[in-house]
């Protein structure tokens, strides 16, 4: 008998499928919708990564999505970007999760729910990174002010996840 | 050795949080460092719990010794595995071997115990269980170990103990101690007879109406309670039909090797001495013996017989080493030719023969390949069919019965009949 793809296995690579695109089409609202062999190189290298969780074909994809828009808008900041950063982060992590182990093998709710906890924490430094930007886009740049804006929200995450480990490891 | 390496998911953290830095630097595009924020949390956070200790791994099967159908637990042990925080278990897929849970592809977070597996073998036979593919996720995935591919155990699994009894006796028992009632006198408890007293009779037996009526005393007798031999001939030249595992169809081999522990079990149970010969590319065989652990050697026996031409000469007929007042119960799909010669000899030396029919009734011939002409082949196996009920009319002319296997009772009828035929006299070729 072949075993069955899980049906959880299904929901996380549609997941790692529609992350990308909806990522790329997050231009759209923002007054640049992406060309036709954007979209479909995104949704050709999204369905690799799909089938192969595992595979670069994710970087690909999300490679084709940060070129797209570094050229799609000028300086502007748009509220869309938070779409797409967080449907990246859902790609990602629903790829993590696909890649834990063969297709057929399903995902426990404890993991789960311990991705999405995770995931959510370190979405949170999308938000604060567009209200940074937001703040200093009027502001003469200072050398070195994005690493120091990344760093900060790094060691953020750094320390509220480390209290979330501690409860994970007691529970 | 597998060691800690990078996850593809830290590498695409990597790669997507470093090129959205480098191009929001270069461009001057705030809007990429909204994007790569939190690739470069998830890199930091995957680098920094980085393992440095290397886990050891091992499985375990909690039962070392199985029945068909019955089942065990893989567990797996993993040592110095502080710093891991998954586990992915993907268990091979043997052969006749059902795996739970979702065919033995677990995971789950160490931190609740690490997930078990269990394991039914659905066959007899020789089987590795519990040969597997074990990976460990460090938190936030950023590195995994494995995966280790860990070996199987070989495990024995015995045929199952079907459900059989049986209350007929046995044709010629000449043991010593048993159960099935002897043809001669002795210390039993079924009546035999009365007779004048003998000097050496005990008191006890004295019967005193028939000794007050007659005047002289008069004593009972009864029959002496002995055990018998019981030769298993198991017929491993072929194996005919497709197996589905217990519970499911059953090849010619199936049902001989089912049936044979069945009976033998319920011999051994009942005190008589139960011998084995596999007639196979083994030639398995089990002398007689009584006992638990005998029944177990029979099982063991059984569980490991392989199929094949056993290279016996042509011109002789199997030695099966049968004794005097042994029963011999052939367990056959009877389309060998040597299995019909010698239920038929046998049977022309007076010993009690009974030839289980193990053929299932849907049985196929096995294709040999593309080249194979289906109605040829169907052609050649209906003669085959054809030619085995000659066989097996002949065999019952001779007044060796056939019985197909049917489970309990299948052989308590004929054996009735030939416990009935051992107590009359007759000519028997020597």
């Amino acid at each position: 008998m072949t075993p069955r793809t899980s049906s959880s296995q299904i929901a996380l690579r549609a997941l790692v499928l529609l992350g990308p695109v909806v990522a790329v089409l997050a231009t759209g609202p923002a007054g640049n919708w992406p060309p036709w062999w954007i979209a479909g190189a995104v949704v050709g290298t999204a369905a690799a990564a799909a089938w192969a969780p595992d595979s670069p074909y994710g970087t690909a994809a999300g490679l084709v999505v940060l070129g797209w828009w570094a050229i799609a808008l000028e300086d502007s900041l748009p509220a869309s970007i938070l779409v797409a950063a967080l449907a990246l982060v859902v790609a990602h992590v629903a790829a993590l999760l696909a890649s834990y182990g063969p297709p057929t093998m399903p995902l426990d709710s404890a993991t789960l729910v311990l991705w999405v906890r995770r995931g959510a924490l370190v979405a949170l430094t999308v938000p604060a990174a567009w209200v940074l930007a937001l703040l200093l886009r009027g502001e003469p740049e200072q050398p070195g002010i994005w690493l120091l804006g990344a760093a900060t929200a790094f060691a953020a995450t750094v320390a509220a996840t480390a209290a979330l480990a501690v409860r994970t490891g007691e529970g | 050795m597998s060691s800690w390496r990078a996850t593809a998911a830290l590498g695409r953290a990597v790669v997507l949080g470093a090129v959205a830095v480098a191009l929001a630097l270069v461009v001057g595009k705030p809007v990429l460092m909204v994007l790569a924020a939190p690739f470069v949390t998830f890199t930091a956070l995957g680098l920094a719990h980085r393992p440095h200790r290397l886990p050891r791994l091992d499985s375990r099967l909690d039962h070392g010794v199985l029945h068909e159908g019955q089942g065990t637990t893989s567990r797996l042990v993993v040592g110095d595995g502080d710093e891991a925080e998954y586990v992915t278990r993907a268990a091979g897929r043997p052969a006749y071997v059902a795996i739970r849970p979702h065919d033995g592809q677990v995971g789950g977070l160490l931190a609740g115990g690490v997930p078990a597996v269990e394991i039914s073998p659905r066959r007899w036979g020789r089987r590795v269980l519990g040969e597997e593919n074990v990976a460990l996720y460090s938190p936030w995935a950023g590195f995994r170990f494995g995966p280790v591919r860990l070996g199987g155990r070989p495990v024995r699994v015995l045929p199952t103990t079907a459900p059989y009894d049986s209350r007929a006796e046995a044709p010629q028992p000449i043991g010593l101690v048993g159960a099935h009632r002897s043809q001669r006198s002795g210390s039993g408890t079924e009546l035999s007879g009365i007779r004048p007293f003998q000097p050496g009779d005990r008191l006890r037996r004295v019967n005193w109406p028939v000794s007050l009526r007659t005047r002289t005393l008069h004593v009972v007798t009864t029959r002496a309670e002995e055990d018998t031999g019981v030769l298993l001939v198991v017929d491993a030249l072929a194996d005919h039909g497709g197996s589905g595992g217990v519970g499911a169809a059953a090849s010619s081999l199936d049902l001989s090797v089912r049936a044979a522990a069945a009976i033998a079990e319920h011999h051994v149970r009942a005190g008589d001495r139960v011998a084995l010969r596999v007639v196979g590319r083994g030639q398995e065989q089990v002398g007689y013996g009584a006992g638990a652990r005998h029944l177990r050697r029979i099982q063991d026996q059984l569980a490991t017989l392989r199929t094949g031409d056993p290279g016996e000469p042509e011109t002789g007929v199997l030695q099966l080493g049968v004794t005097g007042g042994a029963i011999v119960v052939v367990l056959s799909p009877m389309l060998a030719e040597s299995m019909g010669t010698v239920a038929a000899t046998l049977t022309r030396r007076g010993v009690a023969v009974l030839v289980v029919d193990t053929l299932p009734p849907d049985a196929r011939p096995a294709t040999l390949g593309d080249e194979q002409d289906p109605a040829l082949a169907a052609l050649a196996w209906r003669m085959r069919r054809i030619e085995r009920s000659v066989v097996l009319e002949r065999l019952a002319a001779l007044g060796c019965p056939v019985v197909p296997w049917r489970g309990p009772g299948t052989v308590d009828e004929v054996m009735r009949r030939l416990a009935r035929r051992a107590q009359l006299p007759r000519v028997v070729a020597r």
